[in-house]
């Protein structure tokens, strides 16, 4: 079997503040992405994502663990770790009074690219997030939605073997952001790697290989977004709408929640026509839909956050 | 693998300033966007040059000398304020140091496109000072060499100094103070027999005084003694070694978070 593009071993991380206590940021993370994947961290805010990111992309020292990028250590071998990976920092902007060609022209220089390679390069990620028409603007005169842009442009340029988005879509609009997934899928068709954060549910289903849900510095659950949602209980979900829809009559098809007044049954194809005869024998409307990542996402969350309060 | 880990394997020889010409040049670039800054960076000096010329010009090449040595120094001011504004406000020092860019190439290129950037109006009076007063090669080399001296201390200061914050708006004050306290007060635009004499010394031990009274003496207007010649030579030289090196240490140590 061939290399993991990343391997991670019992990943902890503690911040040691100057003032108050410390802060367990990861508690043991394991995953592995393999060359090609592209993968998605799932989390809540502040539980952990971007501090394993950066950990995996030579930014931070973890406490303890292990993690190797095509195999070479990332604390031990940096120097080694960081031609084979591009980052798109959360919450980053390009140089504001540079235009995005040259933000990304430049970048690439840095990388040790020739400039013709360099020129041809800027041009075609350029165009494929969009940019050509503000491509000799500079950046400070741009949208947030068309900035972010440029950080992808400048990134999936490079064509690295592994890339880390951190967050990468966050305030573009829904046009963008579908830019942004193409450029991603054409880009493991060629052989990258991509490990990405994301709060949008619907981004990390269509574009993963593979999903990690992270809680509290721990892996929650993994797999593809297909087997996520099975945990759940079910792969449909049976909304019944209204208020007066007796749930303990439904528990026995699958778990049940009450939400905005409406009560929703997550289940197997198999039992759904039970439950609309028994909503149309009660006069109920009903409507049958997929679980949907979020729907999964918020209940193992939700379940943990529960677990752990009890 | 525990905190006490190694940052990992420095490469060595010229492999240690990998992406040094790229982003120079991106640096440069960034910097010559911002024409304003570049204008307001002299208002100093020119401001000083009027008040000689108006009041006594026998100080004017002491001011002239004075104005291309604050020049120069004060890029070290410019490169506290770009470093900590790209990591602070636009998180890009990570894209940077995710990459093969070295952390010491990532500090040097920042300092030498921020002295590039500002150098048009350094030239400008350099022209000046040949103009009123010729300079011989002895004090053209001199200038150049205290220059030098004095843009790798100033630079190198600032950016150590810039990675102390986690705040913008904290900077400004403590830069401002830092390079013109020791940029405007000391005999720097003024001659240094003016200074009073108990702290002369002091004067010839900090870089920027340094680097004018050793520019002044090789162009025969700044009489000093072989004892004080050493003492800012070896001052200027020391230092600068001392805070580069230091530099160059803590950009690898501070390219990744503990």
């Amino acid at each position: 079997m061939s290399t993991p593009a990343l391997e991670a071993r019992a990943v902890t991380k503690v911040y040691e503040p100057r003032r108050g206590p410390a802060v367990q940021a990861l508690s043991g993370v394991s995953l592995e992405v393999q060359a090609g994947q592209r993968v998605s961290l799932l989390g809540r805010n502040g539980a952990g994502k971007t501090t394993f990111l950066k950990i995996a992309s030579t930014l931070l020292r973890p406490t303890s663990g292990e993690v190797r990028i095509f195999g070479h250590d990332v604390v031990r071998r940096p120097e080694d770790v960081r031609p084979l990976i591009a980052v798109v920092p959360q919450e980053s902007h390009p140089f504001f009074h540079l235009t995005p060609r040259e933000q990304v022209y430049t970048y690439l220089l840095t990388r040790g690219f020739s400039r013709e390679t360099a020129k041809a390069r800027t041009q075609e990620a350029l165009e494929q997030m969009g940019l050509s028409e503000v491509a000799d603007r500079l950046s400070v005169t741009l949208s947030g939605g068309q900035r972010q842009r440029t950080m992808v442009a400048t990134i999936i340029a490079t064509e690295a073997p592994l890339l880390f988005l951190d967050e990468p879509t966050i305030g573009m609009d829904p046009f963008a952001r579908r830019g942004v997934w193409e450029s991603l899928r054409r880009l493991t068709r060629k052989g990258s790697t991509i490990l990405l954060t994301t709060h949008y549910l619907d981004e990390a289903e269509v574009l993963s290989d593979r999903v990690y849900i992270i809680e509290r510095g721990r892996v929650l659950a993994f797999g593809t977004a297909e087997e996520l949602k099975r945990l759940t209980g079910g792969t449909l979900r049976v909304t019944l709408a209204g208020a007066g829809a007796p749930e303990e009559s439904f528990r026995s098809f699958g778990p049940v929640l009450v939400e905005d007044g409406s009560v929703h049954i997550i289940t197997e194809p198999d039992r759904v026509n039970e439950i609309l005869a028994m909503a149309l024998q009660k006069k109920i409307p009903a409507t049958v839909g997929p679980v949907t990542l979020e729907e999964a996402f918020l209940r193992l969350v939700g379940r943990s956050i529960h677990d752990e309060i009890g | 693998m525990t905190r006490s880990v190694d940052a990992g394997r420095v490469p060595l020889g010229l492999d240690r300033f990998r992406g040094f010409s790229a982003f120079l040049e991106t640096e440069t670039r960034v910097q010559l966007h911002e024409g304003p800054s570049l204008v307001s960076a002299f208002v100093i000096q020119v401001i000083f040059l009027v008040f000689v010329a108006l009041l006594d010009r026998s100080y004017l090449v002491y001011t002239l000398v004075g104005a291309i040595v604050f020049s120069i120094f004060t890029v070290g001011e410019r490169v506290l304020n770009e470093a900590a504004y790209i990591r602070l406000d636009h998180k890009l020092n990570e894209l940077y140091h995710a990459s093969p860019l070295t952390p010491e190439s990532y500090f040097l290129g920042m300092s030498g496109g921020v002295l590039l950037a500002y150098l048009p109006p350094v030239v400008l009076l350099l022209v000046l000072l040949q103009v009123l007063f010729p300079l011989s090669v002895t004090g053209a080399a001199m200038l150049t060499a205290t220059c030098l001296a004095a843009w790798l201390f100033s630079s190198a200061l600032g950016y150590s100094f810039s990675t102390l914050f986690r705040d913008m708006r904290a900077i400004w004050p403590y830069s401002s103070l830092l390079f013109n306290l020791f940029g405007v007060l000391p005999p720097v635009f003024y001659p240094l027999f003016r200074f009073p004499t108990p702290l002369q010394p002091v004067a010839l031990a900090l870089p920027p005084s340094a680097a004018s009274a050793l520019s002044l003496w090789a162009m025969g207007y700044e009489p000093l003694r072989t004892g004080a010649i050493a003492l800012a030579a070896v001052s200027l030289t020391g230092e600068t070694i001392a805070v580069l090196l230091f530099a160059l240490w803590w950009a690898r140590r501070s390219a990744r978070e503990g």
